[in-house]
C-alpha cells in the first residue's frame, strides 16, 4: 500500500525532469540560432548607394571706385562749386580697388559747357602725376598694376580754370569735369615694354 | 643665432609661400554598411561641393582640383565605386558652355580623359563609368582641370555655375582569392561581442543543467 503511493508521488517528477530536457535541447537549440546569426551577419546584407555631389565654379570679377576729394579730405561737392577765371580748385582724384583680383587702369577726362556755341576743352589745366600716368590715345593709363584693395596715388590734385580762354560768353555757364575709369585684368593678361596700353580685353570706346 | 634665426625664418617663409600649393581636395567617403556617401569640403553655395579651388574664376585661368574618392567601410566588403555627369542646372548652362573641364583618374599616367568637354555637358560621363574595386581603406583621386577661356565676357563676371555628378557603390563580398585588406582597430570587435553573448548563454545553460541534476538528485535519494 505504502509503496504504490510512492510510486504515484514519483509520476509527476518524472514529467518534470522531461519537460526540463526538453527545455535544454530547446535553449540548446536557440543557442545554436544565435551563434549562426551572430557569424551570419559577417556574409549577408550588400548593398548598392548612389550619392549626389552639387559641384560649383564661380567667376570673378574686377571692381573699383573713383574718390574724389577736396585737400581737406572731404569728397568734392556733386553740385558743384563756382569758379571765377583764374581759380585752382582741389580736387583729388584716385580710384580705390574692391576686388579680389589685380587690374590695369585707365582714366579719360572729359571736359563740357551747357552750350554747344562754347568748348570746355581748354578752360581747364590739370596737374596730372606724369610719372605714375601715361598718356596714350586719350587715356592717361596707371603704369603699374592696381593690386586687390589697393588705392592708386592721385590723378591730378589741382584743377586750374585758365583765365586767358574763360571770358565774358562764360558768365553764368556750367563747366564740367568728368573722370572716366576702366580697368582690365591683369591676370593671364601679359604686357609689352611696361606699357598697359598694349593689355588685352580694353573695352571699345 | 643670428644666422639661425634668418635660416629658420627662411624656411617659415618657404613654408608659407609653399602652401598654396597644397590645394584643398575635394573628398568623397563611402562610409559604408548602408551608409551614405560624403562630400567634402562643400561650401557656401553648396554642402556638397567638391571643386573647392574652381572659385572666383577668371579668363584665362587653367586650374586642377583633385578630388579623393575612398571607400570607408569595413573589411567585409570590397565596393565598386561608379560616377556619371549629370550636367549642368538649367540656369547654369550658358555660363557652364563657356569653360573646358576634363577629368581622369590621377593614377593613369595617360593622357586619355574620362571625360573632356563643356563644363555644363555630360558627354563621356553620360553613363556609369567604373572608377575601380577598393576594399576597406582603399582610395581613388581624380583629377579635374577646368580652362576658362581668356574670350570670357564681361557678362559672365561674378557668375556660379552648378554641376551634379553622382558616384553609386556596389558593395560585393570578399572572396578567398581576394588579397588582405589592410587592418582597421574595428576587426574584431564583432567576434568578441560574439564570443561574450555565446559565453553568457552557455554559463546560463550550465547553471539550469546543474540545477535540474541536482534536483534529480535529491528525488533518487528521496526514493
Amino acid at each position: 500500500m505504502s509503496l504504490d503511493c510512492r510510486e504515484k508521488a514519483n509520476s509527476p517528477k518524472k514529467e518534470d525532469v522531461l519537460l526540463g530536457k526538453i527545455k535544454i535541447r530547446m535553449a540548446t537549440v536557440a543557442f545554436i540560432a544565435i551563434i549562426l546569426t551572430l557569424l551570419s551577419h559577417n556574409t549577408l546584407a550588400y548593398y548598392q548607394t548612389v550619392g549626389k555631389g552639387t559641384n560649383v565654379v564661380t567667376s570673378g570679377n574686377i571692381r573699383f571706385i573713383i574718390h574724389e576729394t577736396t585737400d581737406q579730405g572731404n569728397e568734392f561737392p556733386k553740385e558743384g562749386v563756382y569758379i571765377m577765371p583764374g581759380d585752382v580748385v582741389s580736387k583729388k582724384v584716385s580710384i580705390e580697388s574692391i576686388c579680389d583680383h589685380p587690374f590695369y587702369l585707365r582714366v579719360k577726362i572729359v571736359y563740357g559747357v551747357d552750350s554747344t556755341e562754347l568748348s570746355a576743352s581748354d578752360c581747364f589745366k590739370l596737374n596730372i602725376n606724369s610719372k605714375l600716368w601715361e598718356l596714350h590715345d586719350g587715356w592717361y593709363y596707371y603704369k603699374g598694376i592696381v593690386e586687390p584693395g589697393q588705392t592708386t596715388p592721385n590723378v591730378f590734385s589741382h584743377v586750374e580754370i585758365v583765365g586767358a580762354n574763360v571770358d565774358n560768353s562764360y558768365i553764368g555757364k556750367t563747366l564740367t569735369l568728368t573722370v572716366n575709369a576702366q580697368a582690365v585684368q591683369s591676370e593671364n593678361n601679359p604686357i609689352t615694354d611696361g606699357k598697359s596700353y598694349t593689355a588685352s580685353g580694353w573695352p571699345a570706346e | 643665432m643670428k644666422k639661425i634665426f634668418t635660416v629658420l625664418l627662411a624656411c617659415v617663409m618657404l613654408l608659407f609661400a609653399l602652401l598654396p600649393v597644397y590645394a584643398a581636395n575635394g573628398k568623397v567617403t563611402y562610409s559604408g554598411n548602408s551608409g551614405n556617401f560624403v562630400f567634402e569640403p562643400g561650401g557656401d553655395h553648396s554642402p556638397s561641393d567638391l571643386f573647392p579651388n574652381f572659385k572666383d574664376v577668371m579668363p584665362g585661368d587653367t586650374l586642377m582640383q583633385r578630388i579623393n574618392v575612398k571607400n570607408d567601410a569595413d573589411n567585409k566588403v570590397k565596393v565598386k565605386i561608379y560616377i556619371r555627369a549629370l550636367g549642368a542646372h538649367t540656369d547654369s548652362d550658358e555660363f557652364l558652355s563657356k569653360l573646358g573641364l576634363k577629368v581622369k583618374k590621377s593614377e593613369d599616367n595617360e593622357m586619355a580623359y574620362m571625360f573632356d568637354a563643356a563644363a555644363n555637358e555630360s558627354a563621356q560621363l553620360s553613363d556609369w563609368v567604373c572608377l575601380g574595386t577598393l576594399y576597406s581603406g582603399g582610395e581613388v583621386n581624380l583629377d579635374v582641370i577646368l580652362k576658362v577661356p581668356v574670350e570670357l565676357g564681361n557678362e559672365f563676371q561674378s557668375q556660379a555655375g552648378y554641376l551634379d555628378w553622382e558616384f553609386m557603390v556596389d558593395e560585393l563580398p570578399i572572396e578567398d582569392s581576394d588579397p588582405d585588406a589592410p587592418q582597421t582597430g574595428d576587426k574584431y570587435i564583432g567576434l568578441y561581442i560574439s564570443v561574450i553573448i555565446c559565453s553568457l548563454v552557455l554559463i546560463i545553460l550550465l547553471l539550469v543543467w546543474h540545477k535540474k541534476d541536482k534536483e534529480n538528485g535529491e528525488n533518487s535519494e528521496e526514493l
